[in-house]
């Protein structure tokens, strides 16, 4: 048995895997199927300040190795979340990630001085579309990316800040090295790639919204270079994701550069995608006699 | 709610373009009650999301599905061979809640919509059932057996191929002064269970009514807030964990 523990910014996490927003809830569901406490942490459903509807269905299609999703941020509002959820999180032991979201750069603010100091990390989704810039997402341009990042950190004393990049820009280093600047304390990503799955017989997108996020299996190449990208362009530490199904797929992320990683639309293809991975990180780690899986972060050889 | 890995039994052509899926899971699922579906893996890694279906027999560790060909993931379905594996998470859903108290259930299913239906009637010996059902043709007609339980059965079909011309929803209307039902379950297209609620609104019929629904799915628990259905207050509900079994007035149809 290898050691799995990994520290990010302060928080002890008892393995590198964590549960990638919006695709586990607030983890209740999946503890119907498995005691959840034997992941690292879950990232929380998208939260804003106003309990949202979100999209109307579908919000589903696949394509081969990918899906694609549009759910619109359908969530119960920050305050029902801390009422109702974040004890549950908190008594599972696992590192509770509130992934946040707003329509304009103040509601970033807000949303993060009402969980300072509740939840072990707050992520800023600032992929989804803004008032601020102009309907496009804050996610893009880098000058954004500061100033979302910088505010939101104002808003928070005591909780650390991970900022969640969105791949669909032009420099993913520029954009990372934006969110240190701005005051992040660690980056994740990537969040899903824009994309359209069209029903050819009714001439339609099978969503409902034309246009989704593409997760799954398919992204796994494009996240890996990106996240190799932007570890080697911040000096804070990065979670890794994008299609990871697999243990071999989570070590190399880590070999990649990132400290840990999350786990998104694994969980729908396999309910136990999760405690699966780590089984097989801890077996990948002992047959090459690795005793601690820190040490393989950053280890990647370039031809 | 469990992950396992099930091994396929049978795999049977049961109508024009319909199968029976039987499966063996290696232990059991727990109690399975009528309505009740299952998200069952296509068997290639490149399709991520399982596929719902309702469970038409839970027998030991054995179950089936019936299903029809719609798209990549159920011809692969209807492929499969005895002792492949495929992935199942079950049971999922409500399913269908039959007061003790209801006794003369009249049951209402369209095409693909009536699967669901069957473990209802199989499963509830105590009560008496009517079934009106609808397929498109003959060809497509299947689980007459199952249904031929009901204390009586009408089928009907879109061009008159079996039973006479018509649809699900009339052919109940037509001979609704015939059955006194404390119950309706029904389960079909979108538009069948539309037409449902518009007949029973003009016709003042105040019975009870459940309806199974049909939304896309990705986590099939009720975790990613994929599948979800309008409520009549406008909120919304999952239909993979709140449903798919709902009050017909409790929901936009
Ligand atoms: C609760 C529930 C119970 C169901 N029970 C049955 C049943 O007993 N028998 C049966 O024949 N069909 C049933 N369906 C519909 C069945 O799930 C779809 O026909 C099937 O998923 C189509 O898969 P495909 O790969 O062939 O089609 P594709 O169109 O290639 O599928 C692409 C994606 O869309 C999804 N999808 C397509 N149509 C539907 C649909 N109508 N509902 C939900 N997801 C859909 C697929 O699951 C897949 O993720 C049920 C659906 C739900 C939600
Ligand atoms: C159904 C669904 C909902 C998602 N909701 C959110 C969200 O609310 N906030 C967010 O930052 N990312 C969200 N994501 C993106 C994932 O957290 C993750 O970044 C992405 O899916 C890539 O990882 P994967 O390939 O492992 O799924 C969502 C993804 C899916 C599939
Ligand atoms: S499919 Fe995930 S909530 Fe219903």
């Amino acid at each position: 048995m290898a050691n799995l523990s990994v520290e990010i910014c302060g928080v002890k996490l008892k393995n590198p895997v964590i549960a990638a927003s919006g695709t586990f809830g607030f983890g209740r569901e999946f503890d119907e199927i498995y005691d959840i406490s034997c992941i690292g942490g879950v990232s929380t459903k998208g939260l804003t300040n106003a309990s949202r509807l979100g999209n109307p269905v579908p919000r589903i299609a696949e394509g081969h190795g990918v899906i694609l999703n549009a759910v619109g941020l359908q969530n119960p509002g920050v305050k029902h979340f801390i009422e109702n959820d974040l004890d549950f999180l908190k008594n599972k032991g696992v590192a509770v990630i509130a992934n946040v979201a707003g329509s304009t750069l103040e509601d970033y603010g807000t949303i993060c001085s009402t969980l300072d100091g509740l939840v072990d990390m707050v992520e800023l989704n600032i992929s989804c579309p803004n008032v601020r810039a102009g309907g496009m997402a804050l996610g893009i341009k880098p000058e954004n990316i500061e100033e979302v990042t910088a505010l939101s950190k104002s808003n928070l004393k005591k909780t650390p800040l991970m900022v969640k990049l969105s791949p669909n820009v032009e420099s993913i280093a520029t954009n990372a090295k934006a969110a240190e600047r701005g005051g992040a304390d660690c980056i994740s990503l990537v969040n899903t790639f824009t994309g359209m799955v069209i029903d050819l017989e009714k001439r339609r997108p099978v969503i409902a919204n034309n246009t989704g996020g593409v997760s799954g299996a398919g992204i796994k190449p494009i996240a890996l270079k990106m996240v190799y990208e932007a570890a080697h362009a911040v000096k804070i530490p990065v979670v890794g994701m994008g299609g990871i199904m697999s243990g071999k797929d989570a070590l190399e992320f880590m070999m990649a550069g990132a400290k840990a990683v999350q786990v998104g639309t694994a969980n729908f293809a396999d309910a136990l995608a999760m405690p699966k991975i780590i089984n097989e990180m801890n077996g990948w780690l002992d047959r090459h006699g690795i005793k601690n899986v820190n040490e393989i972060v950053d280890t990647l050889q370039l031809n | 709610m469990k992950e396992l890995v099930a091994t396929v039994k049978q795999v049977e052509n049961i109508a024009e373009n319909v199968w029976a899926l039987t499966v063996t899971l290696p232990e059991s699922a727990g109690e399975i009650k009528g309505g009740q579906f299952l998200n069952i893996s296509t068997g290639d890694g490149s399709r991520l999301l399982k596929r719902p279906f309702g469970i038409v027999k839970a027998e030991g560790n054995d179950v089936t599905v019936c299903f029809q060909v719609k798209g990549e993931g159920t011809v692969a379905l209807s492929q499969a061979k005895k002792g492949d594996k495929l992935a199942v998470l079950l049971p999922l859903g409500n399913g269908f809640v039959i007061p003790e108290s209801a006794k003369n259930v009249v049951v209402i299913g369209g095409g693909v919509g009536i699967f669901p239906l069957v473990p209802v009637i199989c499963g509830n010996k105590d009560k008496k059932f009517y079934s009106y059902i609808g397929f498109r043709n003959k060809n497509c007609a299947c689980l007459l057996d199952e249904f031929g339980k009901s204390e009586k059965l009408t089928v009907v079909t879109d061009d008159g191929s079996l039973g006479k011309k018509n649809n699900a929803v009339n052919a109940y209307f037509e001979d609704i002064d015939n059955v006194s039902a404390d119950l309706i379950i029904a389960c079909g297209p979108p538009v069948m269970l539309r037409a449902l609620k518009q007949k029973m609104q003009e016709k003042g019929v105040k019975t009870p009514c459940l309806v199974s629904l049909e939304e896309r799915m990705g986590c099939g628990i009720g975790a990613c807030l994929v599948c979800v259905c309008k409520k009549s207050d406008g909120s919304n509900a999952r239909v993979c964990k709140d449903g798919p079994v709902f009050d017909i007035n409790e929901v936009q149809l």
